[in-house]
């Protein structure tokens, strides 16, 4: 998908963990593993603003788009 | 009324699983009936109520060919109840809203209207082999009914599979 999620970058980055973020965002683990792994459809805008709240970060931060045939 | 619901559902399946036995039963009967037919044509035609049925071999042909029609039948309806058997079973597990339900829907108005086509093949038989000697007793109406349920299956099935393109979306949504 043209749309990658950071996710395990900005945990690294905040030495966090999965299980700590879902505790935090209220969020089953197996969803959020969902999301890090570029597996989920749509995001919502309530799960964004959680996550972004726990990881002080900007919705920018953690999605990115990235043009279909660009290797990374 | 979401008591009865299952209860409901647990009947229609059981209804349905009766009919399917019985459509096989009515092609059973069909099949032996038509075995019977040109084994012994005389005692046959004559036991079902056609005067001189060795003198009026078209009339014959034209019940023969009634037969061959309604055996047609049977396995089209077979497939329209194991079909809807097997939507209702999903319903049961509580996930009706799948693309193969939308499939199902689909398969199954197409399989309607063929019934329907047929009707109208039988019907023209039998008013074109029915004379003042003899005459099989099918009469032509037009079925409203019946033309309104297969667009209904149509429009059933596009609805079916948009849903359950819907809720594939929303299942992935985090």
């Amino acid at each position: 998908m043209a749309i990658i999620v950071k996710l395990d970058d900005l945990l690294h980055a905040r030495r966090m963990t999965l299980t700590e973020l879902s505790e935090r965002v209220d969020i089953t683990l197996a969803n959020l593993s969902i999301l890090k792994t570029g597996k989920a459809r749509a995001i919502r805008f309530s799960t964004l603003e959680a996550i972004c709240q726990a990881l002080a970060c900007q919705p920018g931060d953690l999605l990115t788009h990235q043009p279909d045939g660009d290797t990374q | 009324m979401s008591t009865s619901y299952p209860a409901a559902l647990g009947l229609t399946g059981r209804v349905l699983r009766l009919l399917v036995a019985l459509n096989l039963l009515m092609g059973t009967f069909i099949l032996g009936l038509l075995i019977a037919s040109t084994v012994a044509a005389g005692p046959v035609f004559t036991a079902l109520g056609v005067k001189h049925p060795l003198d009026d071999w078209s009339f014959v042909l034209a019940m023969r060919a009634v037969m061959v029609l309604g055996l047609c039948a049977i396995p089209v309806t077979h497939f329209v109840l194991t079909r809807l058997l097997a939507i209702v079973d999903t319903v049961r597990a509580g996930d009706p809203f799948v693309i193969e339900n939308a499939e199902r829907l689909q398969k199954i108005a197409w399989a309607v209207l063929a019934l329907s086509l047929l009707n109208i093949v039988v019907t023209a038989v039998a008013t074109n082999a029915s004379s003042a000697r003899n005459a099989i007793d099918i009469q032509w109406s037009f079925d409203v009914t019946r033309w309104l349920a297969v667009l209904l299956l149509f429009v059933l099935a596009r609805v079916f599979e948009h849903g359950a393109r819907m809720r594939a979306d929303l299942e992935g949504t985090i």
